[in-house]
């Protein structure tokens, strides 16, 4: 069929069109409607505590996925760096997720427990003092910063709208199980029965008398890629 | 140019006044472009065949020659594997001092070391175990050590980690020491390297060094550390880490002030446990791996 056929019949034409975004939008759509099944079966996986929600917040204000990706892609090279490849699964809380490809530092999926706090800390004031050769900027108010925690119930409510299962008594209980995570030797019992016994407790900004920015800041990189537990989980259908 | 028949037109014809109207050309592609174009389309059908491709209610097109990604990351892998294995096998099996007398195994182990160092120690220890600005993480190429510079004693400390005992002083920070007598201990510590200002405050300090605080059962008589505190040079005891005062090399600084903070507020600085069964989370070494970084940091320059 000659071109100036289609060009010069507006019914053919709008036929033809209609057939070319169908095929189009259908492609793009119905996947969506299976994306369930493209998330692995694990053990571990948990919503973020109150704690590390709000480090996560500051994550992405702060702009850290500007150079940091959170996702291990399944290339030897980054197997043997930084561990086990991602699984959609890890980032099925996240919203929005920390892909990317960009990476002007390294990839951060699995940072947690790889660094102790305290070496976070030093790092977040000045990080050439700890790694002479680095271009990160420095996030000294961190430690500085009071954490905002008056609307922390509000965030994790949002967070239940887009499908994160925060029960009714995770959000009544968000401010106490966050100071509970960041003050050490408080009652934690309801924090760990809330969220499982592997929630870390610490002091992870290193100032006791108070809850600053980067004990959020520090909770949430210390849990990154911690939760999923490998030992059980075997590559389903690959 | 109307009646040029050799050029096809889309037939479209404006502002004909004249009897020159403009016409649009329908230009046939050039045939090398629309032979590659159908190339390309035949291309695509193959690697459907091929390669996992469309997705499907339960899953997706799997490719006849069942590659996946993971496929290949295990295959790379295990490559990888085979060849660290033949020396893996030898340094398993070999104890670190029979390894550093073998160069090439030597040579394999230093260079692994390194790989792992550079991943999990040159945070805190910085590159090639030069330090950090920072106080508190160790500088591993001089022969200054806290808990020992033999390969044991390496071992020992990454395996295990090591925690740092220096208790507060100042009453303030839950000590037992008034701030004169804290400023009196710091210019007695001073004194050890030369660099006391206030003779009447070394003298009490001495006395406090000696006595009420009994620094001494862990740096020494002379300050000289728990490495080689004793009188004889012997160690007191290797798994304290008490510093030597006497010497220039400190590990949170040298000037007053860091030194009355160390008196005042105590330090505890924490190396890791490395050890597979260690409680701690987050990434931890094998065996294998603890002794190739042990022999690494042992050919720093400092080792014994």
């Amino acid at each position: 069929m000659k071109h100036q056929t289609i060009e010069k019949s507006v019914p053919l034409m709008a036929v033809l069109t209609l057939l070319v975004v169908l095929i189009g939008g259908i492609v793009e759509i119905v996947p969506l409607f299976y994306i369930e099944s493209t998330i692995e079966k694990v053990e571990g996986m948990r919503p973020y505590t109150p704690l590390e929600l709000r480090g996560r917040d500051l994550y992405i204000r702060e702009g850290c996925y500007n150079c940091h990706s959170q996702m291990i892609r399944p290339f030897r090279d980054e197997a043997e760096r930084y561990g086990h490849y991602s699984l959609a699964a890890e980032s099925m809380y996240d919203h929005p997720f920390q892909w990317g490809s960009k990476r002007t530092g390294p990839d951060l999926a699995r940072v947690g427990g790889k660094y102790s706090s305290l070496w976070h800390q030093a790092h977040m004031k000045n990080p050439r003092d700890m790694v002479p050769e680095s271009v990160m900027p420095s996030y000294p108010w961190l430690a500085e910063n009071e954490l905002d925690i008056s609307d922390i119930a509000k965030r994790m409510e949002a967070l239940t709208m887009v499908g994160v299962p925060y029960t009714k008594e995770q959000i009544a209980n968000a401010v106490a199980d966050l100071k509970a995570q960041a003050i050490p030797d408080s009652d934690s019992d309801g924090l760990l029965a809330r969220y499982g016994e592997k929630v870390s407790l610490e002091n992870f900004d290193g100032q006791s008398d108070r809850i600053t920015e980067l004990d959020a800041m520090v909770a949430y990189l210390q849990m990154l890629g911690t939760l999923v537990d490998f030992s059980s989980y075997q590559a389903q259908s690959r | 140019m109307a009646d040029n028949k050799e050029i096809e037109t889309t037939g479209h014809k404006w502002d004909d006044e004249e009897g020159y109207p403009l016409t649009e050309y329908n230009n046939p592609l050039p045939k090398w472009w629309l032979y590659s174009y159908y190339a390309t389309i035949i291309f695509a059908v193959v690697y459907w065949v091929l390669y996992p491709a469309w997705p499907t209610p339960n899953g997706f097109t799997k490719g006849i020659l069942g590659w996946t990604q993971y496929g290949q990351l295990k295959e790379e892998m295990e490559e990888g594997q085979k060849a660290r294995k033949v020396f893996e096998e030898k340094l398993s099996s070999l104890t670190s001092q029979e390894i550093s007398q073998d160069s090439q195994l030597l040579q394999f182990a230093i260079s692994g070391g390194k790989t792992i160092f550079g991943d999990n120690c040159a945070p805190c220890h910085g590159n090639s175990g030069i330090g950090s600005k920072v106080g508190g993480f160790p500088t591993l190429v001089d022969d200054d050590w806290l808990f020992g510079g033999t390969l044991e004693n390496i071992t020992t400390t990454i395996k295990y980690g090591r925690k740092g005992q220096m208790p507060a002083h100042l009453e303030a920070n839950g000590g037992s020491f008034s701030q004169a007598q804290v400023s009196d201990l710091t210019q007695y510590a001073l004194s050890l390297s030369g660099r006391a200002s206030d003779n009447a405050a070394v003298t009490r300090g001495d006395e406090l060094y000696h006595g009420e605080a009994s620094c001494n059962s862990c740096h020494g008589d002379h300050g000289k550390g728990s490495l080689i505190g004793k009188a004889d040079g012997e160690p007191i005891d290797n798994s304290i880490g008490a510093p030597n005062l006497s010497d220039a090399i400190w590990l949170y600084g040298s000037d007053p002030a860091t030194v009355e903070a160390s008196i005042a507020k105590g330090r505890t600085g924490e190396m890791p446990s490395w050890a597979e069964d260690s409680d701690r989370a987050g990434r931890k070494l094998n065996d294998l791996a603890i002794k190739q970084v042990s022999i690494y940091v042992h050919s720093l320059g400092g080792g014994q």
